[in-house]
């Protein structure tokens, strides 16, 4: 019976390997759990889907953007707030994957792990969030785009706050229109373009080349170059929007010249193109509080010596976010690192009043602080020759690049803008993408100004 | 007034899960210390060497092998010489196939042959004497003399954990209900519960009563989770837990007398090949497997009772103990039941009878060679079928991304989990949940109906109650009275672990869903009464199952003034008492 016993090892063997099931079964719902039960199919969810009993949403004025009032949930008074907001805050669904409703969910509601969604309401205690956002300048932003698609973020390099965020088409979380998944002008309107929709940069993306330049070419500002508006860059014609005339480094990224940076980007070569893009953020996601972003790409491995050059002004396959954008002007305006964004200012529990600042991160550094300055002179000289200081407020110094990205043949493009303000009191980093918006200057610019002017007004009070 | 109700409701719910872990508790602990301890039954005195080998089993190996039970070192004893057995009657001893022989007395044995005290067994050439185990010196006699501290727990504390436990369930399911759904099955339920009690204390003479505190636990939550959604389901699951608990006594009593299993093994293969044959002939198709015989108004899968036909052909070796390694006529029942399980379309049966085969050909043979070349023959006939037929791997699409197919294939799994996250470690309450709605909510997804209604929990408490059986399978096989019973309760574990195991692994999506039942929980009349009579198996295993009965019988014996001569040592019912 001894051996019975033995070979009895194989069924405990089986029982303990029952039992790591199970373990695992628990952890997995340990992960998983906030997740899950916030799911909208789950039918404990009403209407609300939960939100019924869930915290308040501030803005960084103490404006309500979101609260529940009678087991409903209600936004903003203001419909264009409402409408600006969206993307940041989100609806009753959790179909905008990025914004705080969908992601903090279960903090708002106060779900736990420990008694799922079967706590009685009159014990709940969910959480009250405060953002970093301004509701006026959402406002701004989302009145400056009018009919326009594209995105608008705007926060302050020195603490790393979100000020602005917007993205159109929007829709009013109050009033979803039924027809949301079928007519074409909602299309894409769960996306937050601002973070989670990446573009070609085009002109923008000379930035990029210009940090790669200074940091791999020996004297590459006493580069000159006669351009005529086109030229043979590795065997192909690279155009230009006009003939730039004699220009040197400086006044090649003022003027914009695709000719210079597509022979840079070739001079340069894919390996320190690539490395230059991975530390300014390409290739990788940016997460802020427990928000993702759409990943910005920079893959020259399969490109062609032509294709290089075009990637060096920013067409070619190169891909980049918004987010992405205003954290490489915000290096560029803070020496050479930028300051993580952040949106959440502070979650308390609604019983407790007690407001916690958030700590300021410093990202990792993008570019030496040389090199930082030399960019920051750069933009500076571009705003100031090329589209004259008075295309942004009288009050705000601003320094800027912009960019027209092509997206398809019949030369329809994406206006871009990104920079920052120069004034110590009000250290604002932004990109701005209007889609087909066919011009850096005259489009993306005005969104810019428009929405700077609010925030420097909200901020300076 | 609400929130009173709601708030009473709320601190029902944390209070369930406290009792139900207590009263697992305390029925495991009454399951360890109320084991018998290991001392000899008898001692084999070799007096020429001045050894004394003790007996500890009902059934011990004789030879020169390091795992026999008594090992003897002598060169002319054979690996595995003999076997010494007990019976109701008596002691025995068997040559099991050995070069020299076995002598009794002096004389050369054939088949099985009855020892007493005194007498002689001449083993190669080691003579061994039978000897009462008080009457040598040897060791285990003095620890057997001190007084052991009973901490076995009376059924009846049990019994009232577990009644208690029932009133604090049904009195949430009521208050969330607004009706009174639950009281007749609950009420009916306990009542149940403490006749079974008085017959088992009274008629069978059982001082124990965990094992079936353990399953009634689980039945009992089984048929309050069913009375909260439909009435007319818990009335079924009630009636179904009586036939069980019948069975399980009537499996008790025919397995008591080991040569009567085996006088009727082959039978029994039959019958098992008979029940699903006949489900292949007349069954209707329910769920896309054809598993089911309408008897009237009563549905019956027969598969579930040719598990327990299974498990005893299985297990039934001769008491040649280790002798017949021939596994031939069961590895042809096994192709048969799987066979035709297959034709069925009922996979996961299919699958619990092929593991079942392995745990019993490797408990048998000891040869885990054996188990490697069924694994590899299953896995290439699995192989071969999903060529022949690939719509059935169709059905297991969805295994691993459940949450891409949540609308068809993954469906159940992925409700499972949204609700069982809902439900948090207490559930939302009985009758509360949204899982009720879904198809099968009560019989396969019914770890997710108690996890989002129960709490985790109570839920988990599901497996750790059954993986408790299996362990206690395991503590009892070296203190049964014969390998059958041993190795039938390992068996019988291992298939309620394993059946646990596909049913909360499949939908949780650790496993492929293959629609098999929690045993015990979930709804369905044949596998709660097949389940309570593969319970039979483990309860019998422990050899104080048969223990009272027999003291009955000293005794009556003793008062009819009957001379027997008797074999079994006075000690030996000694200790019957003393447990």
């Amino acid at each position: 019976m001894k051996k019975t016993r033995t070979r009895s090892i194989m069924v405990l063997l089986m029982t303990l390997a029952f039992f790591a099931g199970i373990i695992y079964h628990i952890s997995n719902l340990w992960v998983h759990s906030a997740e899950w039960a916030s799911i909208p199919e789950n039918a404990h969810l009403s209407d609300s889907n939960g939100l019924e009993i869930a915290g308040t949403v501030y803005d960084r004025n103490g404006v309500v953007l979101a609260q529940s009032v009678d087991g409903k949930r209600v936004y903003n008074d203001d419909e264009a707030i409402r409408k600006a907001c969206l993307h940041v805050v989100g609806d009753d669904t959790t179909n905008i994957s990025t914004a705080i409703q969908t992601v903090y969910r279960s903090r708002l509601t106060d779900y736990n792990f420990i008694f799922g969604l079967g706590m009685p309401d009159t014990l709940k205690n969910g959480r009250n969030i405060t953002l970093t956002i301004d509701s006026e300048v959402q406002k701004a932003a989302y009145e400056a785009l009018g009919s326009y698609r594209g995105a608008v973020i705007v926060y302050n390099y020195k603490t790393g706050e979100i000020i602005c965020m917007v993205s159109t088409p929007t829709y009013d979380p109050e009033n979803v229109p039924s027809d949301i998944e079928t007519n074409d002008e909602y299309e894409g309107a769960y996306i937050n373009r601002a973070i989670s929709a990446s573009y070609p940069p085009g002109s923008t993306f000379k930035l990029v080349t210009s940090a790669a330049a200074l940091n791999t070419i020996p004297d590459v500002e006493k580069r000159t170059y006669e351009c005529t508006g086109s030229d043979i860059v590795a065997g192909k014609e690279i155009n230009c929007f006009e003939p730039n005339g004699f220009i040197d480094f400086r006044e090649a990224l003022a003027r914009s010249c695709n000719v210079y940076f597509a022979q840079l980007a070739v001079d340069i070569g894919k390996k320190d193109m690539t490395s230059q893009a991975e530390k300014m953020g390409f290739n990788s996601y940016i997460k802020f509080d427990e928000i993702e972003s759409a990943k910005s790409v920079y893959n020259v491995s399969k490109a062609s010596q032509n294709d290089l050059a075009w990637s060096g002004v920013g067409q070619y396959e190169v891909l980049e976010t918004p987010i992405n954008m205003a954290m490489i002007s915000a290096a560029i305006a803070n020496g050479g690192s930028p300051v993580n964004p952040y949106i959440i200012k502070d979650i308390s529990l609604s019983s407790d009043s007690g407001q916690k600042e958030h700590g300021k991160t410093e990202g990792s550094q993008m570019m030496s602080g040389d090199i930082a300055k030399k960019l920051y002179d750069m933009m500076d000289y571009t705003v100031e020759t090329n589209y004259g200081k008075s295309s942004f407020s009288d009050s705000l110094d601003v320094c800027a690049k912009t960019g027209t990205a092509e997206v398809d043949d019949e030369g329809d493009s994406h206006a871009w803008v990104t920079g920052f303000c120069k004034d110590e009191d009000c250290p604002l980093a932004f990109s701005v993408i209007v889609e087909h918006g066919n011009s850096g200057y005259s489009v993306a610019i005005p969104v810019a100004s428009a929405v700077l002017n609010s925030a420097a007004n909200q901020i300076r009070n | 007034m609400n929130d009173i109700i709601e708030t009473i409701s709320f601190i029902l719910r944390l209070a369930a899960p406290f009792i139900a872990v207590i009263t697992i508790i305390l029925c495991f602990v009454s399951l360890r210390y109320g084991r018998r301890s290991e001392h000899a039954l008898i001692n084999l005195e070799d007096e020429e060497h001045e050894i004394c080998y003790p007996v500890l089993f009902w059934e011990n190996s004789i030879g020169r092998s390091r795992n026999s039970d008594i090992r003897i070192n002598d060169a002319t004893v054979s690996r595995d010489h003999a076997v010494l057995l007990r019976r109701d009657d008596g002691w025995f001893v068997t040559d099991t196939g050995s070069k020299s022989g076995v002598y009794v007395n002096g004389n050369l044995t054939e088949g099985r042959c009855p020892v007493y005290i005194g007498d002689k067994i001449a083993i190669g050439k080691s003579i061994l004497t039978l000897r009462r185990a008080d009457a040598s010196s040897d060791i285990h006699q003095r620890q057997k003399r001190k007084p052991r501290e009973s901490k076995t727990l009376p059924g009846s504390v049990l019994l009232s954990f577990i009644t208690v436990y029932i009133l604090v369930i049904s009195a949430e399911a009521v208050i969330n209900m607004g009706s009174l759904d639950v009281v007749i099955p609950a009420a009916c339920f306990i009542l149940l519960c403490w006749i079974f009690f008085a017959l088992s204390k009274s008629m069978f003479k059982r001082k124990n009563f965990e094992l079936e505190s353990l399953a009634l636990l689980l039945s009992g939550t089984g048929i309050v989770l069913c009375a909260s959604h439909d009435s007319h389901q818990a009335i079924v699951q009630l009636a179904a837990t009586a036939i069980g608990i019948f069975i399980f006594c009537f499996i008790i009593w025919f397995i008591e007398i080991p040569d009567r299993v085996m006088k009727w093994r082959l039978a029994i293969s039959i019958l098992a090949i008979c029940l699903l044959g006949s489900t292949l002939a007349l069954g209707t198709v329910q769920n896309g497997a054809k598993n089911w015989i309408l008897l009237g108004p009563i549905s019956v899968q027969p598969s579930e009772f040719a598990k327990i036909a299974y498990i005893f052909v299985g297990a039934s070796t001769l008491d040649q103990l280790q002798t017949k390694k021939n596994l031939f006529g069961f590895i042809i029942v096994t192709g048969a039941c799987v066979g035709l399980l297959f034709l069925m379309s009922d996979f996961g049966t299919a699958v619990i009878f092929f593991v079942t085969f392995l745990i019993i050909a490797f408990m048998r043979s000891g040869n885990i060679k054996t188990v490697i070349l069924a694994v590899t023959a299953a896995v290439l006939g699995v192989l071969v079928i999903l060529t022949v037929k690939p719509y059935i791997a169709e059905r297991f699409k969805a295994w691993g991304h459940v949450w891409e197919y949540a609308a068809d294939a993954g469906y159940q799994q992925v409700n499972t989990l949204i609700y069982s996250a809902s439900g948090g470690l207490f559930g939302i309450g009985l009758s509360k949940g949204y899982l009720q709605n879904v198809f099968a909510s009560e019989s396969d997804l019914v770890f997710g109906l108690a996890s989002e209604e129960m709490g985790l929990i109570i839920a988990v408490l599901f497996g750790v109650v059954i993986g408790g059986f299996m362990i206690y399978a395991r503590t009892v096989t070296t203190r049964s009275r014969s390998t059958f019973y041993s190795i039938a309760a390992c068996t019988a574990g291992g298939m309620l672990v394993f059946q646990a195991a596909l049913n909360i692994f499949g939908v949780t999506d650790i496993l492929p869903l293959t629609g098999v039942t929690l045993p015990f929980v979930s709804y369905g009349g044949s596998s709660m009464a097949a389940c309570w009579g593969i319970l039979a198996f483990i309860k019998a295993a422990d050899e104080r199952t048969y223990s009272g009965k027999k003291i009955k019988r000293h005794k009556e014996r003793k008062k009819q003034n009957v001379s027997y001569r008797t074999q079994m040592s006075d000690t030996d019912t000694e200790e019957y008492i003393e447990v």
